[in-house]
């Protein structure tokens, strides 16, 4: 039996909520709609069945945040499978200063409701002009933004062109997975609302190709050409005691910052690096990365050894300027054929952000749920979201999953068919380590 | 999974179907009056239907509830029973099948619950967070202060002298004697079904949490019994009050008050069902027990003598309702698809 599928709209008093569900029920979309509401709201419309309801937040006797869910939703929603002609679509409206988590929950944590709907998405609409007030200071107006599968940014007409992109990249960088519609009136495409996806994190990987841009653990990336011999590598003081540093080989035309490259280094980032001082030996291609530690001031002098002439790619945790790093072949410093830098992502602060993390190569099911418990465990109050499209070794289907909290829906997908077997990970939170969550990602690979 | 079913069932009895007709939708609601001569029945689609038991002869069909119907319920004498669904209020009819008439619920929310005392003239309804009691020709309701969540389930004691709530919180027990005074069990979870014992000495609620929570009145000690798969919703005292059947997976798991039991003592499990059983229904006789399940079957085991079922019969879709004759004739059942079917047991 299909799933009837369930949307959430979320946002502040005053945000367009009504407006937007009297637009969506007076459309002619041809679908039987019941609404939940928690929230006196005016709508105009006979043919809909608007069932108006106490929210009821249970918590379980374990007092698990993640056994936190909506007792009404769970009494409303089994009611109404008790008709054999079932509704279409469930638009569930709620409070203003709802907290989207329990909401989300209740379709994990019930048998019931699990087996009969799906969390189609949370749609949370955005008062362009007086968000400014709640966006700093208020956790639920965080949290409706971070658990959006959509965000409407409303009433764009009461506010400037330039405060709108302000606002947009806002919310984006709390909530990289959404999509991001901007409206006057909630005059938002039905489709774009209704039929969401909970798992469509392929619509958010084609939309935005800067999702796709690869999050390493390393902010420069350099290409030199290299004989065989030793080289000097100096640094001078720093911002940091320590950095790591990987080198490899490189192919013939290959750059170090190619796709194809970076991923070597991240791979070799993902094993424990190497406490590396100035008395050790760096040997050039090897499966660990060089922990350098600098903690005496004044410059530094490294040994680098090449066993074989070729190019190499040189691969830095910080940038080379923020350290004076130079590398030199009998005491003159050397030009990069080629470098890169990228982008620094690692904030780890109280704010709510995304992690997307892009990972080649196929996946050990074993090491990854281990990962994943503990993950969980250990982090789940704060990752309030969590999406994957996961390339499994063993199967021929993609894996597919979704997770608030420490619940977790997975299960196999459609075949990957021709299309390239990669994984693609997003997370949503507070204090997320995008650094730690890419390598701890990198090392579920299958060996 | 019909084959294993079958094989599972070789050598046990089919039920043989008296009669079997169409409630329309849905099979919300089941009530037998208690000279088993009237079977009322509520369906999904809002209909009430009145059976004549013995013969499944169809006396009336009504529009009660547009949008569906929840409960039923006759009254002790067969003469009038009451019904809820998908609106505010709920309504009294009598045995033929006439409107008498509406009883608001008391808010805007659906009347979830009806429940007509085993003795007297007393009916409950519940409707979000409002409990409500009419005394049987009084004009306005007695009506009890908010619970602090909405209404999961109504009970009344066996003798008609009090009713039992439960909501988020734990479950409140209102007294229809003079001098006695209001009472609460509280325990932090969501409880989502309630079963009083029939010698009132002990209240059962199915928890959110996947286990069973039980007070015994007499000293107010509760006790907790965990390792279910899911909620066990589906909750059945025997007519002794020693036995207590439980279900929230494809188990029925039993329970043995005798004794010191059923604290550290292992539970009857009953396992034969393929999906999650649904509903639980002791018999009035002593021990005969009627599980039914989402996977259509409809069992009879008894529980005492052995774990295997001993009868079985089966529906069209999930079963949703199940009740005796007060006499052990037959047991009537309803599934998710508007069946409804009289079975023979003797």
């Amino acid at each position: 039996m299909k799933k009837i599928p369930v949307t959430v709209l979320t946002g502040f008093l005053g945000s367009g909520k009504t407006t937007l569900l009297n637009r969506i029920l007076t459309e002619n979309h041809g679908k039987r709609i019941a609404v939940i509401e928690n929230e006196f709201g005016e709508i105009g419309i006979d043919q809909a069945l608007v069932i108006n309801a106490d929210e009821e937040v249970f918590e379980m006797n374990n007092g698990c945040i993640c056994c936190t869910v909506r007792g009404d939703l769970i009494r409303i929603l089994g009611n109404l499978m008790k008709r054999r002609d079932k509704f279409d679509h469930i638009l569930v409206e709620t409070t203003g200063m709802a907290d989207p988590g329990p909401v989300a929950q209740t379709f994990f944590v019930d048998d019931e409701l699990r087996d009969l709907f799906a969390l189609d998405g949370i749609v949370t609409l955005v008062d362009a002009k007086h968000v400014q007030l709640h966006i700093e200071n208020s956790n639920e107006c965080k949290e409706q933004i971070a658990f959006a599968d959509v965000l409407i940014l409303n009433k764009t007409d009461l506010v400037s062109e330039g405060e709108l992109e302000i606002l947009e990249r806002r919310v984006k960088g709390m909530n990289s997975m959404a999509k991001v519609l901007r409206a006057q009136n909630a005059n938002v495409p039905i489709p774009a609302v209704l039929d969401v996806g909970g798992f469509d994190l392929d619509r958010a990987v084609a939309q935005k190709p800067a999702f796709l841009e690869p999050e390493y653990p390393f902010e420069w990336a350099g290409t030199f050409e290299v004989k065989e011999g030793i080289y000097d590598l100096e640094l001078n003081d720093g911002p940091d005691p320590v950095m790591d540093l990987v080198t490899l080989y490189l192919a013939d035309a290959e750059q170090a910052h190619d796709k194809t490259a970076a991923e070597r280094a991240l791979r070799v980032w993902s094993e424990a690096a190497l406490e590396t001082t100035t008395s050790s030996v760096i040997e050039v291609g090897a499966s660990q990365a060089a922990s350098l530690q600098l903690q005496h001031a004044g410059t530094k002098h490294f040994t680098l050894r090449a066993p074989k002439a070729g190019r190499i790619g040189l691969y830095t945790q910080h940038l080379p300027s923020e350290f004076g790093l130079r590398l030199c072949w009998d005491k003159a410093p050397m030009a990069a054929v080629a470098e890169r830098e990228f982008a620094a992502g690692h904030t780890h602060d109280e704010q709510v952000t995304s992690v997307g993390i892009h990972l080649e190569g196929a996946l050990d099911s074993e090491r990854l749920n281990q990962w994943m418990s503990k993950l969980l465990r250990e982090q789940g109050t704060d990752i309030f979201r969590m999406k994957g499209i996961l390339n499994v070794k063993g199967t021929d289907n993609r894996f597919v999953f979704q997770g608030v909290h420490m619940l977790l829906d997975g299960r196999e997908d459609r075949p990957w068919g021709t299309a390239p077997r990669t994984n693609d990970l997003v997370f949503i939170g507070r204090k997320l380590d995008r650094e730690k969550l890419t390598r701890e990602f990198t090392q579920c690979l299958a060996r | 999974m019909l084959g294993s079913m079958m094989d599972a069932l070789r050598g046990k009895t089919a039920l043989a179907q008296r009669w079997k007709c169409d409630a329309g939708d849905y099979v919300a609601a089941v009530s037998i009056s208690k000279d088993g001569r009237l079977a009322i029945a509520g369906a999904g689609n809002g209909s009430v239907v009145g059976i004549e038991l013995e013969t499944g002869r169809e006396c009336f069909r009504h529009l009660a509830h547009a949008g569906g119907v929840f409960g039923v319920s006759l009254s002790p004498d067969g003469a009038q029973f009451v019904t809820c669904g998908q609106e505010s209020n709920a309504k009294l009819w009598s045995a033929n099948g006439e409107l008498l008439r509406e009883l608001p619920g008391g808010g805007a929310q659906w009347v979830e619950h009806v429940c007509w005392a085993p003795s007297g003239g007393r009916i409950a309804t519940a409707a979000g967070r409002k409990v409500r009691v009419w005394n049987s020709g009084a004009e306005s309701p007695l009506e009890i202060e908010p619970l602090p969540s909405t209404v999961s389930d109504l009970a009344w004691r066996a003798d008609g002298t009090a009713l039992a709530a439960t909501c988020y919180g734990g479950v409140h027990i209102w007294p229809f004697v003079s001098g006695a005074k209001p009472r609460r069990l509280e325990w932090k979870g969501s409880l989502i079904s309630l079963a009083w014992s029939p010698d009132a000495k002990v209240i059962a609620c199915g928890s959110q949490d996947s286990s069973v929570h039980f007070w015994r009145l007499a000293s107010g000690n509760d006790s907790q019994m965990s390792g279910y798969l899911s909620k066990p919703k589906a909750l059945a005292w025997d007519s002794e009050s020693k036995l207590l059947a439980t279900a929230g997976d494809s188990h029925v798991t039993v329970w043995d008050f005798r004794g010191k039991g059923p604290e550290g003592t292992r539970p009857i499990h009953l396992e034969s069902h393929k999906k999650i059983c649904t509903r639980l229904a002791f018999s009035p006789r002593r021990g005969v027990l009627a599980s039914g399940s989402q996977d259509t079957s409809v069992l009879l085991w008894e529980p005492r003598r052995g774990t295997q079922p001993t009868r079985y019969a089966r529906l069209e879709d999930e079963v949703t309702a199940l009740a005796w004759h007060p006499e052990h004739r037959g047991l009537l059942g309803g599934d998710a698809r508007g069946n409804l079917c009289f079975w023979d047991v003797n």
